[in-house]
């Protein structure tokens, strides 16, 4: 009887599996149909939409990547710069602040909150007044100034996710460094930053993903110098439509650097997002 | 304690500058006629708003992206705790389904529209031929089944995100909790209603809470896939204050748009703030 129970509970294990390896399957869909196409000939794709590529080429990559001439590559060149940007950016003035806010009670608890509070303003709100005001300083079409606006976006989650790595850290260190006459400067870059790597890192990742994702923004801020992978995909679409063998191998190619970045660091993509919906 | 000032600089620049000063400078548009292409804009008094309010299309869009942040809500929290419960169970190949399942949450909204696109076009789609084989001929992008498919792929695109909240959260479910309710013999459902569904509570609200913020901001997946129509009968808010400001050029009309929707959300945020925020830390001095 023992055994049939066992083989019961294998046999449902089993079958769990299986129905969330479909569940897989079925969301990344998108995902492995592009990638499909990605490698078939022009004439497959027009003529057999189900089949699996029969005779891979890497023609659409190297279409992709340039030989056509599409303007792919400073698609991604400019997405890079904005990503790597904004997360120094970021950083820079997240980490000082949030250390300013919870160590040494800067601003009680209302900076914390209102830059939390961002996060529920609609976005589009702030499409026509950064149109607007950044044609008066010239930031517009500039990689510059869509790293400030995806500072802006990414500022709220930054400080909620610092604020509470900090908050989780042991204070007595800080204090024994204090007793020791370091500055409060001192602490902060050679005691705290240190120590708040893990939370440096899923502010890093997050950051990346969100601000390679913007699309909204680089519509309204880009024209043609400035324009990132996003925009260009979906450009692409409109203009070049009828090639849909290098529209997948570009698209898939602009999904894949955020995911192997987003897989390496997949703990820390976890904890972040979860952080914030789970602590409070 | 000059020092937290000079810590907190770098913050209160950014706030001034690429907050107040856009509030400000969007509310003064909303006052205006400004376009997207004239230099002046003089002064509208309050017409703008006369005209938003009097728009059935904006109406329309509200009410559009609220049906459509319902419908999300609905169908991805349970199915998104549904999934949480499932590989909670440590399948085997876990790590693996674990990162295939979140694999969507990591591919930008924009970029998985293109994606849809070349999935549900009509020539040379995989799904309409699959459909085809099975003699069901569907237009996906017909009025009637448009709204239907946009609420299928948010799905598709953002139940991994609800389930990664939920399944960090069924993390912190203490594990002598379910032993004890074992040892007491209780069924599968029975520990979960006494057991999980304490705990998950306030998580299962959260995860609510934070797909309702951003499937009410819905643009990138529809403008893509759409562009808002066919007509305005997939025009969220976003695409609405976007398309008024950049493919109408009315400005004013535009901020007038998002001023009311943000007067709309605004008594949500001391709601969101305590959720997320939490309890203040202690400092050091």
């Amino acid at each position: 009887m023992s055994t049939s129970f066992t083989s019961g509970r294998r046999l449902r294990r089993l079958v769990m599996t299986a129905v969330v390896a479909l569940i897989a399957v079925v969301i990344n869909l998108p995902l492995l149909n592009a990638l499909n196409v990605s490698f078939k000939t022009d004439g497959e794709i027009a003529t057999s939409p189900l089949a699996p590529a029969g005779h891979p080429t890497l023609e659409h990559f190297a279409n992709a990547l340039g030989a056509a001439g599409y303007d792919f590559p400073a698609f991604f060149a400019n997405s890079t710069m904005i990503a790597c940007g904004t997360v120094v950016l970021v950083l820079l003035v997240a980490v000082p602040s949030s250390y300013a806010v919870v160590r040494l009670g800067w601003g009680g608890r209302w900076v914390l909150s209102g830059v939390a509070a961002l996060r529920l303003l609609p976005a589009i709100f702030f499409a026509v007044p950064f149109y607007l005001l950044f044609s008066f300083v010239g930031l517009l079409d500039t990689v510059a100034g869509l790293m400030l606006v995806n500072t802006f976006l990414n500022l709220p989650l930054a400080m909620v996710l610092l604020a509470a790595g900090l908050r989780d850290l042991p204070v007595q260190v800080e204090e024994a460094a204090a007793v020791d006459g370091a500055s409060d400067y001192r602490i902060l870059t050679s005691i705290v930053t240190p120590m708040l790597a893990p939370s440096l890192v899923a502010v890093s990742v997050l950051t990346f993903l969100f601000t390679w994702a913007d699309y909204l923004f680089a519509v309204v801020v880009s024209t043609t110098r400035a324009t990132p992978v996003t925009v260009g995909a979906a450009n692409f679409v409109t203009s070049y439509g009828i090639r849909w063998g290098d529209v997948s191998a570009a698209t898939l190619l602009s999904a894949l650097v955020p995911i192997v970045f987003a897989v390496a660091a997949q703990r820390y993509l976890v904890s972040g997002l979860s952080m914030g919906a789970v602590k409070g | 304690m000059r020092t937290r000032w000079i810590l907190g600089a770098p913050l209160l620049a950014f706030l001034v500058l690429l907050v107040a000063a856009p509030i400000t400078y969007g509310v003064w548009t909303s006052l205006t006629r400004r376009t997207l292409s004239g230099t002046d804009a003089p002064f509208a008094g309050l017409a703008n708003y006369g005209a938003v309010l009097g728009d059935s299309t904006f109406w329309h869009s509200l009410g559009f992206t609220a049906a459509f942040t319902a419908a999300v809500v609905v169908l991805e929290v349970p199915l998104g705790f549904g999934l949480a419960l499932l590989v909670n169970q440590r399948l085997p190949g876990h790590r693996v389904l674990f990162t295939a399942l979140l694999l969507p949450i990591m591919v930008a909204p924009s970029l998985l529209g293109v994606m849809f696109r070349l999935l549900l076009n009509g020539d040379i789609g995989a799904l309409p031929a699959l459909l085809a084989k099975f003699g069901v001929s569907v237009s996906l992008f017909d009025p009637s089944s448009v709204v239907p498919l946009l609420v299928v792929l948010d799905v598709l695109q953002w139940t991994p995100f609800t389930f990664l909240i939920l399944y960090a959260g069924l993390q912190g479910v203490p594990a002598d909790l379910y032993e004890a309710a074992a040892v007491d013999g209780a069924s599968y459902v029975r520990t979960l209603r006494s057991v999980v569904a304490p705990v998950m509570g306030p998580v299962l609200a959260s995860a609510a809470f934070l797909r309702a913020i951003d499937a009410f901001r819905t643009f990138d997946v529809v403008y893509v896939l759409t562009g808002g129509g066919p007509g305005t009968s997939t025009t969220t808010a976003s695409i609405y204050i976007y398309k008024t400001a950049f493919t109408d050029g009315d400005f004013g009309i535009a901020s007038a748009a998002s001023v009311v929707l943000l007067l709309l959300l605004i008594g949500l945020v001391p709601v969101v703030v305590r959720r997320i925020v939490g309890k203040p830390g202690e400092g050091r001095r």
